[in-house]
């Protein structure tokens, strides 16, 4: 059994009308963690949930999506959410519900019958590594927006899940906390051998923290590699339609500097091969 | 019966609150009552009979099958055109106003006695109870609190988020319509037999919340305790505001409701 993540020829659509057209993304290893980019729309969030198995309206992706050898494709999703973890654009919401309620229920809900002595340790541990234990008994409904979404990051983490996948982890937080969330990220891949794919509008973070950067756009994707190589002025102007350069920090990062946004005309190109 | 029935529109209130993520929603947001009003509306003004069954039974069974059959209706639609919370709450209260309409066509073709005695079924009365009634109660309670207790973490993990409760792989569509058909044969249950009793299930499981929270450990069962409470209190009051004479408890729970709910919404109304 190989390990690792890759997708074969995935297509995702919305009443007949492709979002995404036969992906492909070749194998990524244990302990990466992949960027997704692209402008709004371009498919990010359809293909995380496609991954996580909550087609919704999309219904059922067609194509392979292989998780360590085992297609995650017609998976039971009460099966695949044992391998899968997944943290959704929306905020948990600002419900009377006690932040260590909510992880709690995160892993009960999943695996009702772990001891109870195994489940709090797991809790505690997140907590700690994410630096919330103040927050543990405070209610959703008193937290920030970014607290609340390092809580729906600790649901996930919570459940230590072999494929994480993560819907803008960092849109509601600040400088800080977008730097602490994407380290925790990095040391949990490192450490756990576990994968992590995450959509992100921020591409100067996605360039420092992945090994993997994949840039959809037209449905498809228009760039992959890894981050020294997979961006160019082209990808970004038919990917984003905005006219920038990459260029490298002192400290050895590639970093996007974005000058202008093209007209429309220049973005609605034929799509970058 | 006092115990029971709050117990059982408490849990239905709570339940109901949870999965459509409205803090004003009710076993009567969805017209369970009205539906039920209307089915025992029609065996007074039609003077049904079946024999075997005499009237004190067949007018509770007639409000019992117009209110689950609301809520089936209810959950065909939703599941035709998407299970979403605004969808099943907007259904809902298009039932309510159906059933209302036809409520107002039955009681205009009443004669005076029936149109009395439906007015008396409305006003809602602990009076009527008898011991096989509170059996029949406590039956559907005793087959429903289990069922719910079932389905705490899932209910728990529905407050974090519907999307977060769909990533823990739960069926968030599934569980709404089991909720509801579960809600409906609880109000129901109540209902048919007490006649309508305005803000249960609206009121308790704000009160629970304050008290307990929203793990539904302690908040479902909470929400049944603080149900059992208050109408049991409204019934002690309803014996006891006039001397000599028992008030409809209907009537005083929604005397009694209306503050406690203003004083609720005006004191902790950014809680709940």
């Amino acid at each position: 059994m190989s390990a690792g993540l890759s997708l074969n020829g995935i297509s995702v659509g919305y009443g007949g009308r492709a979002v995404l057209s036969g992906l492909d993304l070749p194998a990524v290893a244990p302990g990466s963690v992949v960027a997704l980019l692209g402008a709004n729309g371009a498919g990010k969030s359809t293909l995380l949930k496609a991954m996580a198995g909550l087609g919704g309206a999309t219904g059922r992706p067609s194509g392979q999506i292989i998780l360590n050898g085992q297609d995650l494709v017609g998976m039971p999703l009460e099966q695949r959410v044992h391998a899968v973890g997944y943290l959704p654009q929306a905020l948990p919401q600002g419900s009377s519900l006690v932040a260590y309620e909510a992880v709690l229920s995160a892993v009960r809900a999943v695996r009702p019958d772990t001891p109870r002595d195994h489940v709090e340790a797991s809790i505690e541990r997140v907590f700690d590594t994410l630096g919330l234990r103040p927050l543990a008994l405070r209610r959703l409904r008193e937290l920030s927006g970014g607290q609340r979404q390092m809580i729906g990051l600790a649901q996930v983490l919570v459940r230590n899940p072999r494929l994480l996948l993560l819907d803008e982890p960092t849109s509601a937080l600040d400088l800080r906390w977008q730097l602490t969330v994407l380290e925790t990220v990095r040391r949990i891949a490192d450490a756990e051998r576990s994968i992590c794919v995450i959509a992100i509008h921020d591409i100067n973070l996605a360039l420092r923290f992945c090994d993997h950067v994949v840039v959809l756009g037209h449905g498809r994707v228009l760039a992959s590699g890894p981050p020294t190589h997979a961006l160019d002025s082209d990808v970004l102007r038919h990917a984003y339609g905005i006219e920038a350069r990459v260029e490298q920090c002192s400290r050895g990062f590639r970093l996007v500097l974005a000058d202008r946004a093209l007209p429309d005309a220049g973005r609605a190109a034929t799509p970058f091969q | 019966m006092a115990v029971l029935v709050g117990a059982a529109l408490g849990l239905a209130g709570a339940e109901m609150q949870t999965v459509l993520n409205n803090p004003l929603a009710s076993p009567f947001t969805l017209g369970v009552s009205a539906a039920a009003t209307l089915g025992a509306s029609l065996v007074i003004v039609m003077d049904l009979s079946v024999p075997g069954i005499g009237a004190t039974y067949l007018i509770p069974a007639g409000a019992f099958v117009f209110a689950v059959g609301s809520v089936m209706i209810i959950q065909m639609l939703a599941r035709s055109f998407g299970a979403t919370t605004d969808t099943v709450v907007l259904f809902g209260i298009a039932m309510l106003f159906a059933m209302n309409a036809l409520l107002w066509l039955v009681q205009y073709v009443a004669s005076t006695d029936a149109l009395q005695q439906m007015v008396f079924w409305t006003m809602g009365s602990l009076g009527r109870s008898t011991w096989d009634k509170v059996a029949v109660v406590a039956a559907v309670l005793g087959v429903c609190l289990p069922l719910s207790m079932r389905k705490v973490w899932a209910m728990t993990a529905l407050r974090g988020g519907e999307d977060q409760a769909k990533s823990f792989g739960i069926s968030v569509e599934t569980l709404r319509l089991r909720v509801l058909l579960r809600v409906s044969i609880l109000a129901a249950g109540a209902v048919a037999f007490v006649g309508t009793i305005g803000f249960i299930g609206l009121v308790r499981p704000h009160i629970a919340r304050l008290a307990l929270g929203e793990d539904h450990r302690f908040y479902l069962p909470g929400s049944a305790l603080a149900g059992a409470l208050l109408l049991s209190l409204a019934s002690i009051a309803s014996k006891n505001l006039i001397p000599g004479l028992i008030l409809p408890v209907g009537i005083v729970m929604a005397l009694v409701g209306i503050p406690l709910f203003m004083t609720l919404i005006l004191t902790q109304g950014r809680k709940l």
